[in-house]
């Protein structure tokens, strides 16, 4: 509320004898709360407001016969409400006895056991047996509702916080109820899986064991967990979040209820369910060191040794330095220093297709909430940053906020969207009031953040890629001066002037625009040091791999897109024969005999270089275009970006497998009619330099301009960057073979 | 609840506002909807111009039961005559207002005629009814200020207008004046829809309209509101029918449907035939309805079947009462009135099933 805004109209209220003053209209149920007076709700939540349905919250206002329900009740002047006494009492045994007249009991093997809302109140307000003579009404027991979630039928209490998540929330509206009476369950909407990327919010949501995760189901209790509360760092949003581990396994994680100010207590199921990849049996466990063409496991000194070496027989000149976005600040700090001090400057922390990772100014999640109109140039929100995209949901449903997509992509965020071809049509689209503008930028291409028509955005933000992206710029791990940045770097190592070229958490070959340019790069350089936690694309090519921890594994700080520093907690032990990058940049320190900045001065350096980067480093673009509009009558690539790429540590989290984005071709009707492919054809994309994708499944959607085939960017096993840089594609059926 | 002050709750917001005509006629026993729908469909119509020009609204919608489909068809007709005529559309009667019309078929829920399950299913969603406040007058059909009136208000309307407020006043007592066309079934010579002044006694109404019971047969009670009410028994023979003396005497004026019940009924059988039809149209989003009204209708089952338990008829009474009061909308009410009263009056009925299994298998 801003300090010139009137004081809300106040109310006096007593509930149970104690005298309030709340605002006018507030509802009864978040009164109570405020003053420590237990209202139980199932359907209620604070988030997804009141619903009426469960009917538990019965409170006796004075004046009035019956009982009311105290989540839709507005406080008003005067009201003297109890929310216990032997009428109250009498209306909460009663719900109870009808909740549970059907309800299986079968929590001695629930996964809700133990943290069950309606376990808690059937011992507070129950009864304690049942009068029903019937049998209970059998349902199934294990609905398989789509890839994440499981619905137990019997144990439904037919809420609907599920149902309203997905419509007030996620906007998708892929809920519903189905049947009716004592029939209803809950059911999607089309009779198609439930498909969403943030279905697994509803297991928390739901007040009892009805809908559990895939993932989770049957495999704790709940009391048997060791809960630690961390940052999620599978993106740069900065979701806090709960990790609760039992025998050095995660097996869950969950949302952090208070986090009203980054994740709005949700979480996407890129950051819920990615845990697997943690206790996979790939994972490295000893340095690797390739002699002959085959790996050999060497002890950690020895292997900081040869790096170290190799850097010196390198020198400063002959070194690069690539990665860093997945590191903690610390670490990435760290590096910075520790490659500064040999006086390398090619080091740069930007390997995918993104050049710019901030602007000046910090515009928070919550003010995205706040904004009139909001911009999004380049790949979406809803990929980059899910969790951030509801703020847009929010905005446009509940404040009516515009949306405008500008480019290639559109926004995809469920809500009302005015989507622009290009830039030009910005001016006239945004008029003359657009009010607060909050303008969104994946970090592609030139800057698009000046607004035509004399507007100013009140709200910017840019989306790193990598989840530390914007810590790793601001603390230093970019091309020093005369330095290269990396498309430069890959071609000086192209080019044999590279010695030494070290990857810090990074795949390039995956992710860098070029992958024939990354590859022969790091075939041409003689020594090649990966840290990762697999053999991933990008190490298949090193020399030297160092195993190290995943964020579950190691403590310090991480950076969001907002410029928040936020903590970053080990909640298990790493495998034995497995370090922090952070360690191993602290040995290397010691073997080159480089002194690094004690622990407290490092802190204090973090901080003040994340609240005032230095300027921005020189932003030449990843891609050069020059493949582009070759004018042959091919068809322009746009990379598309989707949050379940399945590179990294998502293509090595069996479990979730089924989320993984399969090999696709999306294409305008106009052009796929013009090569005669239909939906769900089989097609090839072949570009200049003769590589070719094969088998992708053709995906017909208007929203793809004409005359271009969206690919989405990153897939292990269809990778666009194979192509070329910016390419122009020939777009085929596949032929049938007998 | 009074139309004129029904209409005066519309906020003065300049949004769009509608009209919504109730159509939905699906309370056990009511059948009066249905006739006017069928008999009197331009009376309709121009009872909705008289409420759309009252409220200032420029499209009203008449919700039609699904099952009413010659009724539909014959408002269809109708309303295309209305159009025709010039009173329908861009310019109403040459007023210079517009009125936009629109008829819906509903499929089958009795929920739907609630008003706002019915705004819902206007709005092809659930039939579901809402959480209110916010009540349709402020926050209606989609999203907009709404009035939800019954096809008998608004066929009501034009004679109103006609013949001047006394004229309808006069009839009937005064705290609650009026005609009213009450639906008579069950257990009567002449059952049909009567048009009467509030007040006639339940007597007139069943002896001298209805034709009284027939031949021999001895009265045991009347629902005096449609299946949603409490039944009345003999002594209540001479409670006039209105508003308030029906009330008064335990029951209600419902949806203005009488069934009357003589000696030849087994009230266990209607009282489970109702809460069947409760726990089956029950939309299954509050708690009590949707579990009470499924429990009870099996623990009747149980009874017919033979297989009773001393406890039941506590145990049922105590179910019916438990789930009143505490529903999102009155169907979950409706559940307890009708077995209440019968299960207290004709208990003897309900312990025969128990102490003999069921009555019509074992021989007395």
């Amino acid at each position: 509320m801003s300090a010139t805004a009137a004081p809300p109209d106040l109310v006096t209220v007593t509930i149970d004898g104690i005298e309030v003053r709340v605002p006018k209209n507030m509802l009864l149920v978040d009164v109570a709360k405020s003053i420590h007076r237990e209202i139980p709700v199932y359907c209620y939540h604070e988030k997804l407001g009141p619903a009426g349905l469960c009917r538990i919250c019965l409170v006796e206002i004075e004046g009035m016969p019956k009982l009311q329900i105290a989540c839709n009740t507005p406080v008003a002047d005067g009201m003297k409400v109890h929310t216990t006494n032997a009428k109250v009492d009498e209306g909460r045994r009663a719900i109870l006895e009808f909740f549970l007249l059907n309800h299986p009991l079968d929590c001695p093997i629930c996964d809700k056991g133990g943290e069950c809302d309606l376990q808690d109140y059937a011992t507070a307000y129950g009864q304690g047996a049942s009068r029903m003579v019937e049998p209970k009404m059998p349902k199934p027991k294990a609905v398989d509702l789509g890839p994440t979630i499981v619905l137990d039928e019997e144990r439904c209490i037919v809420c609907q916080r599920c149902v309203r998540f997905d419509d007030v929330i996620t906007r998708e509206k892929s809920l519903r109820t189905d049947d009716r009476g004592a029939h209803t369950i809950i059911a999607t909407a089309s009779g198609k899986p439930y498909v969403s990327d943030f279905t697994g919010n509803v297991t928390e949501l739901c007040p009892v064991g009805a809908l559990t995760s895939k993932t989770y189901r049957f495999r704790s209790r709940p009391w048997d967990n060791h809960r630690t509360t961390t940052t999620c760092t599978q993106c740069a949003v900065g979701c806090q979040m709960h990790v609760d581990e039992r025998g050095n396994t995660i097996l869950r994680t969950m949302s952090v209820v208070e986090d009203d100010a980054i994740s709005d207590t949700w979480l996407c199921d890129r950051g819920r369910y990615n845990i697997g990849f943690v206790n996979d049996e790939r994972r490295l466990t000893s340095p690797l060191l390739k002699q002959d063409g085959t790996w050999m496991q060497i002890a950690w000194d020895d292997a900081i040794a040869l790096w170290a070496d190799a850097l010196k027989k390198a020198g400063a000149s002959g070194a690069g330095v690539l990665g860093g976005g997945r590191l903690l600040n610390e670490e990435a700090y760290l590096a910075a220093k520790l490659f500064g001090a040999l006086g390398i400057e090619n080091v740069d922390h930007r390997v995918g297709r993104q050049h710019v990772v901030h602007h000046a100014g910090y515009a928070s999640h919550v003010d995205l909430e706040n904004a009139d109109t909001i911009v999004t140039f380049g790949r979406p929100p809803s990929q980059l940053a899910p969790v951030l995209d509801l703020r847009i949901r929010k905005a446009v449903s509940r404040r009516n906020a515009r949306l405008i997509s500008v480019g290639d992509h559109w926004a995809n965020s469920f809500v009302p969207e005015t989507h622009l071809a290009s830039a030009d049509e910005l001016a006239a689209a945004l008029g003359a009031n657009p009010g607060r503008i909050a303008v969104i930028w994946d970090g592609v291409g030139a800057d698009p953040t000046a607004l035509p028509g004399g507007h100013t955005a009140a709200f910017s933000y840019v989306l790193p890629e990598e989840p530390n992206g914007r810590g790793a710029d601001a603390v230093g791990l970019r091309p020093g001066p005369g330095g290269l940045a990396t498309r430069a770097m890959l071609e000086a190592a192209r080019d044999g002037k590279l010695g030494v070229l070290t990857i810090l958490g990074a795949d390039p070959v995956l992710r860098f625009p070029d992958r024939a340019l990354v590859e022969d790069a790091l075939r041409k350089t003689p020594f090649v040091v990966v840290t990762d936690l697999f053999l991933t694309e990008t190490a298949e090519f090193a020399n030297l791999i160092l195993p190290v921890c995943s964020a579950f594994e190691k403590s310090g700080t991480t950076t969001d897109l907002a410029g928040d520093v936020l903590p970053v907690v080990g909640a298990v032990r790493p495998p034995d024969g497995v370090l922090a990058d952070g360690d191993a940049l602290v040995m290397l320190a010691q073997k080159l005999d480089i002194a690094l900045p004690a622990p407290d001065a490092l802190e204090a350096d973090v901080r003040k270089l994340i609240e005032a980067p230095p300027p921005a480093a020189d932003a030449a673009p990843q891609q050069t275009g020059a493949g582009a509009a070759s004018g042959d009558g091919g068809l322009r690539v746009i990379a598309e970006s989707a949050i379940f790429t399945g590179g990294g540590t998502l293509a090595f989290d069996p479990r979730i497998a089924d989320l993984r984005v399969a090999p696709r071709a999306r294409l305008h009707p106009e052009t796929a009619a013009a090569l005669h492919v239909a939906d769900g054809d089989s097609v090839t994309v072949t570009a200049p330099n003769g590589a070719a994708l094969r088998e992708l499944a053709a995906v017909l959607d208007p929203r793809v301009p004409v005359g271009a085939v969206a690919l989405v960017d990153g897939l292990p096993e269809a990778p666009l960057n194979a192509l070329g840089d910016t390419p122009s594609v020939r777009v085929e059926k596949a032929l049938v073979t007998a | 609840f009074p139309t004129g002050r029904k209409w005066s709750f519309l906020p003065l917001n300049g949004r769009p506002r509608y009209m919504v005509c109730n159509c939905d006629e699906a309370e056990p026993g009511t059948f009066k909807d249905h006739l006017l729908l069928e008999e009197t469909p331009h009376q309709i119509i121009e009872g909705i111009l008289i409420g759309a020009y009252a409220i200032g609204c420029d499209h009203a919608y008449i919700y039609i039961r699904g099952e009413f489909k010659r009724g539909y068809q014959i408002m269809s007709d109708a309303v295309a005559q209305a159009r025709a005529a010039g009173f329908i559309g861009e310019n109403v009667c040459g007023s210079g207002k517009k009125l936009e019309f629109t008829i819906h078929r509903g499929a089958g829920a009795y929920i739907c005629g609630e008003e706002t399950g019915l705004l819902n299913s206007l709005e092809g969603k659930r039939g579901e009814p809402r959480l209110k406040p916010p009540f349709p007058a402020v926050k209606g059909l989609y999203g907009e200020p709404t009035v939800v009136n019954n096809v008998e208000t608004l066929a009501y309307l034009p004679y109103i207008m006609r013949n001047g407020v006394e004229w309808f006043a006069k009839a009937g007592p005064e705290r609650s004046p009026g005609f009213k066309v009450v639906s008579i079934s069950g257990h009567v010579v002449k059952p049909g829809n009567y048009e009467v002044a509030m007040g006639t006694t339940i007597r007139q109404l069943i002896y001298d309209i209805a034709g009284g019971l027939r031949p021999g047969r001895k009265f045991m009670g009347v629902q005096p509101g449609g299946g949603s009410s409490a039944c009345l028994f003999e002594e209540h023979l001479d409670v006039p029918y209105d508003f308030d003396s029906v009330t008064k005497a335990g029951s209600m004026l419902g949806s203005g449907a009488m069934v009357v019940f003589d000696d030849t009924t087994n009230f266990v059988k209607a009282t489970h035939t109702l809460i069947r039809f409760y726990a089956h149209e029950s939309c299954g989003q509050c708690t009590p309805c949707r579990e009470g009204g499924h429990w009870i209708q099996r623990s009747l089952e149980r009874l017919l079947d033979g297989r009773g338990l001393d406890s039941d008829i506590d145990v049922i009474k105590s179910a019916a009462h438990q789930l009143t009061g505490l529903n999102l909308c009155a169907l979950g009410d409706s559940i307890e009135p009708f077995l209440a009263s019968v299960i207290t009056r004709y208990e003897d009925q309900f312990r025969a099933y128990v102490k003999r299994g069921n009555p019509e298998n074992v021989a007395v």
